[in-house]
């Protein structure tokens, strides 16, 4: 079979080079720090635990893959045992046979998979994907049944050694020789993705790996322009998507028809490296009312724009939900990538759409998004009195308000809080007028410095006082001070309302109540929930207060946004609905008739559904209501 | 043709946290400057070339600013005049007023008349046709007049021009500032001004003519409840009636006799 | 997004309330005391022979012009009472007395006569009797924009605090009226004029602000008023006002808000701070400043104009047509708004033309495409400050009432008694909002238009 021979040496030999050539476009990103050895030895977990977590999230897609993926890594490393180094042992061939029927059938599973034709998954080079996984299987098991001494060997140049070798061509082109550049690029890219990824810490971390890290304000340029802006890693990572689709599925911004895809925006990403990149090629969904085939960039081309690889509307439409995040099977990065375009676009060229500009000049100027005064973030607690820590110099929890101390319907969420707080004689106190916003909404919206300003000027604050907790009914609030304040040098323990109301609950601070037999839905906040991994602490206190709660389609670490978060609201990208309507429906199906929130951004958001909907109540409301009544 | 626009900017104050920032209009003025094709905007300051809010400007896309170093309450206009005079932009801009001193309103005049040049107060567009501008002047109520005047002009910007852009911290912080230092005379006559709060002005009782004290007295409580008239239970012509009535009353629409 | 959040809460309204208590007594103030500046006292001679159909003429010995009248009704001031009692003077001496004096001026009989008739006609609507300042001891001039040939309230204002300063020392009011061809449709008598000068030329109408600073320099220099007040608008009397102070190399006080002969408050610092000064001679007074005149009637006697002439270097191409379907949100001036309880739509864009309102609406109808997106008010869409606005069937979200926040007049019809739209509005007509649009349609064009 010296011809077969041959044709695996080529394939490998220009795999290789194709390897090389591919990483090349890697390097046009800028320098990361990468512990390569530490990569490489925590692969196999990073594989088989914490990649295959995701992945198994969808078991038939798990089933499918670990057959090919298996069955090909295992048949690959076989072949060129049995076939390039013609090692001759029975055992290896049997081996060998059974994997590349293991194959054979994933690759089954994967032609089921596409038929019917499914819109989240792309065309083009993966509709060939099923044939050339069982050219592979099939070539080499034709090859391999004269090695495992259950059929005659047969001649190259007869008409099974023909068949052989043409389907083994066909094979190992796709599976070897082009693999860097063709659909099987994920396997060659995400195994380097995993193994430099540029959040390493997220890798088997108990609690999501979520925090945005500080951008060097003094840099020469500001945020992403350029594909040549990106770190080299978080371009390889663009090159790790495998087009699945699953980021599609769950971006509450493509479901409610706002110009954004998360796969097209990574594949575009992907597209731009190369000079005189174009999207026409790629064969998905595209951004909800453009067509593919307008975008072009290069290198060192601005990647945003209007006729540029992505348009503003696009990169504006996104909630950083971290939705896409939390299902990519690649475990690429879509809210950085996005967070370091907007960085760019609102620090060196001021290009903010919508309202929020205005909101980012009223917080460089008033430190509150809504220009309010600092002295009147109280004024709704005028009655109850707030202790104010500059007087008490220390307490227990320190109350952090928040921007809702601003608004009327959240002024109710903090009045229960703080109620409840009193109730279980918590000694708390709050900052006042010494309370800036977190700049939160700043950072989403890529106004670094004006974050950092307000992150450095807070901090200094609390160094002030002595308190063991701050206590904030805000998620964006508690992932802000928990995750992202320890950067600027303010370590605290953060605790969402929530939880201190659940361990209150728990430890008898609060007394027992009576069944509330309401139907009852909870709706997530990505920033509590999938930022930050709490979403049992709000369940709890729903069924120690005995409301029949009921879950939504999607909830917990898989919830979907409320179309809140990200300064969504304040830019306001036009789609054809409102991700808030897409929401409420979910919630209108469980035939809840209250949804519990635990967020002011919740809140506003799902009371501005229009139309019969059930009621929206704080997790807090619904404590106290339940206390009261006991 | 490039032309030459100077936009002659000052310190705003937010009206809120009286926090040092660009000014509404001055910065309004910037925009509209920059939407002129061909221009060559040059922005200009008299006061402390320190003064981080100036920074805001330079954000918005203009990359240097000229700053006529002098006490910051002192006179401006003379500094000004002379630099302008020396400059001879085609097109001196700035906003109506400013927001963070006297607020006088009266710069802009000065100027006009020092470099006897015309002045055209309140535009909220300009557009370039030859030698001559032709601009839409902002009125009230959405009214706009549209006017021309030959090259060389002054020009003031008020409010209800289009939104400044977004200041951007990395052109802010890139632009730079060039300092020129010049003698400006104090201000003698606002040294014997005095300088308190504003005082917020009682809201105008609506029931001023033939007003009893009474009349009064219900006007504002009625007011201070915010209680409105609820009509309920009319048919529509009587409850349209009503409407109708209540706009003539309030004179927002006149009714022919 | 600067717009106030709606905060509610006990200890804050019944703050307000005491705030606002405290304003009710402000107001009252001026008419309760005898504030010895800037009010009219009454004259029972005067009212008397108005009674009896005596002419007015006999009364012209104002008391005012006789400090020293034996009826007791010396005016006093006791600011400058105290001035003098402490020894300071006031910071203005009040000029010198510059009695017009009437021989210079050579009368023009034509003009005379339309004086007549014009103050007979007046005399024979106003029941209130004519004042008069025969003898003033000086002059405040007073400059009103008459957009539209009509004194609007801020001009009313300006004649006032005019009033209030000639008044505090005998002195006359002028207003200088650039009446365009058509002349005034209200009268300045009953705005607070003694005397009035008229520039009629049609070269004087749309935007001729050369030509009236011209004109006022000429006024000045012919009457040698102590002060001239303009009202502080954009450009009318803000732009003609300054003009006029640079001219005369004055430093007008811009933004006044308060006058007094021998102090005036203005606002600065971006309005949060007022400064107290000795009053220049060229006053830029915002609206409200001071209270118009009411129920008193002067002479408005017509001055001869000076002849003026200034060659204009801004050319007035005219109005730009406005429609006010087309007027940008922000400055529309009246406002008929559609919410979700707006069904017919064909309706609602018949009643705001009959109304002759902009149209607006709440966020769902311009995301349903009723509306376009331009015309959304809220938080999220234009905040809006017409001086009235109509919801018809918005419930009034906290992100709608946001944008509204500044309207002082708000008319709400709405099927829900309870809604928050109808807690805010000033009129509120709970019903079927479909029934309601054609009648106030209906209304609207027999009433504004006559058919
Ligand atoms: C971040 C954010 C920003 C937002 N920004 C804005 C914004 O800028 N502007 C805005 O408007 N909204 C905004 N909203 C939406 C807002 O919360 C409300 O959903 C919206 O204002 C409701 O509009 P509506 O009153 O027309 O509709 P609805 O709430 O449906 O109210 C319809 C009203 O019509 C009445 N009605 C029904 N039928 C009739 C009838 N036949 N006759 C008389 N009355 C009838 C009903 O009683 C009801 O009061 C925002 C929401 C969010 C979350
Ligand atoms: S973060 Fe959320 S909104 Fe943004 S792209 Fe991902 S899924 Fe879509
Ligand atoms: S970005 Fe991730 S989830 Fe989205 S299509 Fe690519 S691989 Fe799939």
């Amino acid at each position: 079979m010296i011809p077969l021979q041959w044709l695996i040496g080529i394939c490998v030999v220009v795999g290789a080079v194709c390897a090389l050539w591919r990483a090349r476009r890697w390097f046009r990103g800028q320098p990361a720090k990468v512990d390569f050895v530490r990569g490489l030895m925590r692969y196999p977990r990073s594989y088989f635990v914490d990649l295959h977590h995701i992945v198994a999230r969808d078991p038939y897609t798990a089933r499918m893959h670990m057959m090919v993926a298996g069955g090909f890594t295992a048949a690959l490393l076989l072949t060129l045992a049995v076939h390039l180094f013609n090692i001759d042992s029975r055992v290896l061939a049997w081996l060998l046979l059974v994997f590349l029927a293991l194959m054979g059938v994933g690759a089954a599973f994967v032609a089921m998979r596409r038929s019917p034709k499914r819109a989240r998954l792309s065309a083009g080079g993966f509709s060939r994907l099923p044939w050339s996984l069982f050219a592979f299987a099939a070539a080499f098991f034709l090859a391999t049944l004269p090695k495992a001494g259950l059929v005659a060997s047969f001649a190259a140049l007869s008409v099974p050694g023909i068949v052989v070798l043409l389907l083994a061509a066909w094979g190992c082109a796709e599976m070897v020789a082009f693999l860097p550049l063709g659909p099987m690029k994920h396997s060659f890219a995400g195994a380097m993705h995993l193994i430099c990824h540029p959040r390493f810490a997220r890798l088997g971390a108990a609690r999501p790996d979520s925090g945005l890290k500080p951008l060097d304000l003094s840099a020469p340029k500001l945020g992403v322009e350029t594909p040549a802006d990106f770190k080299w890693n978080q371009l390889l990572g663009f090159d790790a998507c495998v087009q699945c689709g699953r980021c599609e599925v769950v971006c509450p911004a493509f479901a409610a028809e706002l110009p954004l895809n998360p796969k097209k925006l990574i594949q575009d990403l992907a597209r731009a490296v190369d000079p005189g990149g174009n999207d026409l090629a790629y064969a998905g969904s595209s951004y909800p009312g453009r067509s593919v085939g307008h975008a072009h960039g290069g290198p060192s081309q601005p990647i945003i724009g209007d006729g540029a690889m992505i348009h503003p509307d696009t990169l504006w439409s996104c909630t950083t939900c971290r939705a896409c995040v939390q299902e990519c099977p690649m475990m690429i990065e879509h809210v950085d990538a996005i967070i370091d375009l907007r960085r760019f676009q609102a620090l060196e060229k001021g290009a903010v759409p919508g309202k929020a500009p205005l909101v980012l000049a009223e917080l460089r100027a008033t430190d509150t998004q809504s220009g309010a005064a600092l002295a009147s973030r109280l004024d709704w607690a005028a009655d109850l009195s707030l202790p104010l820590i500059s007087t008490k110099g220390e307490c227990d929890v320190l109350l952090w308000l928040g921007e809702g101390a601003f608004d009327l319907r959240n002024q109710r969420t903090l009045r229960a809080l703080v109620r409840l707080m009193r109730h279980a004689k918590i000694d708390f106190a709050v900052l006042g007028e010494e309370e800036l916003d977190t700049g939160d909404l700043a950072r989403r919206l890529g106004d670094e410095a004006t974050f950092q300003d307000l992150a450095k000027r807070n901090a200094a604050t609390l160094a002030k006082y002595r308190f063991r907790r701050i206590v904030t009914a805000d998620p964006h609030v508690f992932h802000s001070l928990r995750n992202e304040y320890p950067a600027f040098g303010a370590r605290h323990e953060v605790l969402h309302h929530t939880m201190l109301l659940d361990e209150l609950m728990t430890n008898g601070a609060l007394p027992k109540t009576k069944a509330q037999p309401t139907k009852t839905t909870y709706h997530d906040p990505c920033y509590l929930g999938r930022y930050n991994g709490e979403i049992r602490a709000p369940r709890a206190i729903l069924d120690a207060i005995g409301v029949e709660r009921v879950e939504m389609e999607r909830s917990g670490m898989r919830s979907m946004c409320c179309g809140g978060g990200g300064g969504a609201p304040v830019t306001d990208i036009a789609g054809k609905k409102r991700i808030p309507d897409v929401r409420m429906e979910q919630a209108r199906e469980t035939g809840a008739a209250v949804v519990a929130v635990a967020c002011p951004n919740c809140a506003v958001m799902l009371e501005g559904v229009v139309g019969p909907r059930p009621e929206i109540f704080d997790v807090a409301e619904l404590l106290l209501q339940a206390v009261e009544a006991a | 043709m490039a032309i030459d626009v100077a936009v002659l900017v000052s310190v705003g104050r937010h009206p809120v946290s009286g926090r040092a920032r660009r000014a509404d209009a001055d910065a309004r003025a910037v925009e509209l400057a920059l939407s002129i094709a061909g221009a060559n905007v040059r922005l200009i300051h008299a006061g402390d070339p320190g003064e981080p809010a100036l920074r805001d400007y330079l954000g918005m896309g203009a990359n240097t600013m000229t700053v006529l170093r002098m006490a910051p309450e002192a006179d401006p206009v003379l500094p000004l005049s002379a630099h302008l005079s020396s400059m001879r932009p085609q097109i001196v801009l700035m906003g109506t007023r400013a927001e963070g001193g006297e607020d006088s309103g009266l710069v802009p005049y000065l100027v006009a008349q020092a470099l006897e040049v015309p002045l055209v107060p309140g535009i909220v567009s300009l557009s370039l046709a030859g030698e001559r501008a032709e601009m839409l002047q902002g009125l009230p109520r959405g009214r706009r007049r549209s006017l021309a005047a030959s090259l060389p002009l002054v020009a003031t910007v008020p409010v209800m021009a289009p939104a400044p852009r977004m200041s951007a911290f990395g052109l802010a912080r890139r632009g730079t500032i060039e300092v020129k230092d010049v003698t400006a005379a104090a201000d003698e006559a606002r040294a014997a001004w005095t300088e308190g709060p504003a005082r917020r002005r009682p809201k105008r009782i609506k029931v001023m003519k033939a007003a009893s004290a009474a009349d009064r007295v219900r006007a504002v409580t009625e007011m201070a409840a915010g209680k409105g008239k609820v009509l309920q239970n009319l048919p529509p012509d009587e409850a349209a009636k009503a409407i109708f009535d209540y706009l003539v009353a309030e004179g927002i629409v006149q009714a022919k006799p | 997004m600067s717009e106030e959040r709606i905060r509610r809460d006990p200890r804050a309204e019944r703050e307000t309330r005491r705030a606002r208590a405290v304003e009710a007594e402000e107001a009252l103030a001026p008419a309760a005391s005898e504030s010895p500046s800037g009010r009219i006292r009454r004259d029972p001679r005067a009212e008397r022979a108005a009674r009896t159909g005596r002419a007015a003429e006999p009364v012209a010995a104002q008391p005012s012009a006789v400090p020293e009248s034996e009826s007791g009704r010396v005016r006093r001031d006791p600011r400058a009472e105290r001035a003098s009692r402490t020894g300071r003077a006031t910071p203005v001496a009040p000029q010198p007395a510059t009695p017009v004096p009437s021989g210079r001026v050579r009368r023009d009989p034509r003009v005379d006569r339309t004086a007549q008739r014009q103050a007979t006609a007046a005399r024979a609507e106003a029941a209130a009797p004519v004042k008069t300042v025969a003898d003033p001891k000086f002059l405040i001039l007073a400059v009103p924009d008459l957009e539209d040939a009509r004194l609007s309230s801020h001009d009313k204002d300006v004649i006032g605090a005019a009033r209030g300063l000639a008044d505090a020392g005998g002195g006359a009011v002028v207003v200088l009226a650039f009446t365009g061809p058509e002349g005034v449709k209200d009268g300045l008598g009953e705005a607070g004029a003694d005397r009035m000068l008229r520039f009629a030329d049609a070269s004087f109408a749309g935007y001729a602000p050369e030509r009236r600073a011209a004109a006022v320099l000429a006024a000045i220099q012919a009457l040698n008023p102590q002060h001239v007040l303009f009202p502080d608008t954009g450009v009318v009397g803000g732009d003609v006002g300054r003009r006029v102070a640079v001219a005369l190399g004055d430093r007008a006080a811009s933004n006044v808000q308060r006058v007094a002969p021998d102090r005036i408050t203005r606002r600065g610092r971006g309005g949060r701070a007022d400064f107290a000064l000795a009053p220049p001679r060229v006053l830029l007074v915002a609206a409200e400043a001071a209270d118009p005149v009411i129920d008193e009637r002067y002479e408005a006697r017509e001055l001869p104009a000076p002849r003026t002439e200034a060659v204009p270097r801004v050319k007035d191409r005219g109005l730009a047509a406005t429609d006010p379907a087309t007027v940008p949100m922000a400055e529309a001036d009246f406002i008929v708004s559609a919410g979700n309880g707006v069904h017919d739509w064909d309706a609602f864009h018949r009643v705001a033309a009959a109304l002759g309102a902009s149209e607006g609406g709440s966020r769902p109808v311009c995301d349903a495409g009723h509306l376009p997106r331009h015309r959304q008010v809220g938080a999220s869409g234009t905040l809006v400050e017409p001086r009235c606005y109509v919801a018809l069937g918005i419930a009034g979200a906290p992100q709608h009432l946001q944008g509204i926040s500044k309207v002082e007049r708000v008319v709400a019809i709405n099927a829900d008694a309870h809604c928050d739209m109808v807690k805010r509005a000033d009129l509120a007509v709970v019903g079927d909002v479909q029934a309601l649009m054609p009648a106030l349609e209906r209304i609207a064009k027999e009433r504004r238009h006559g058919n």
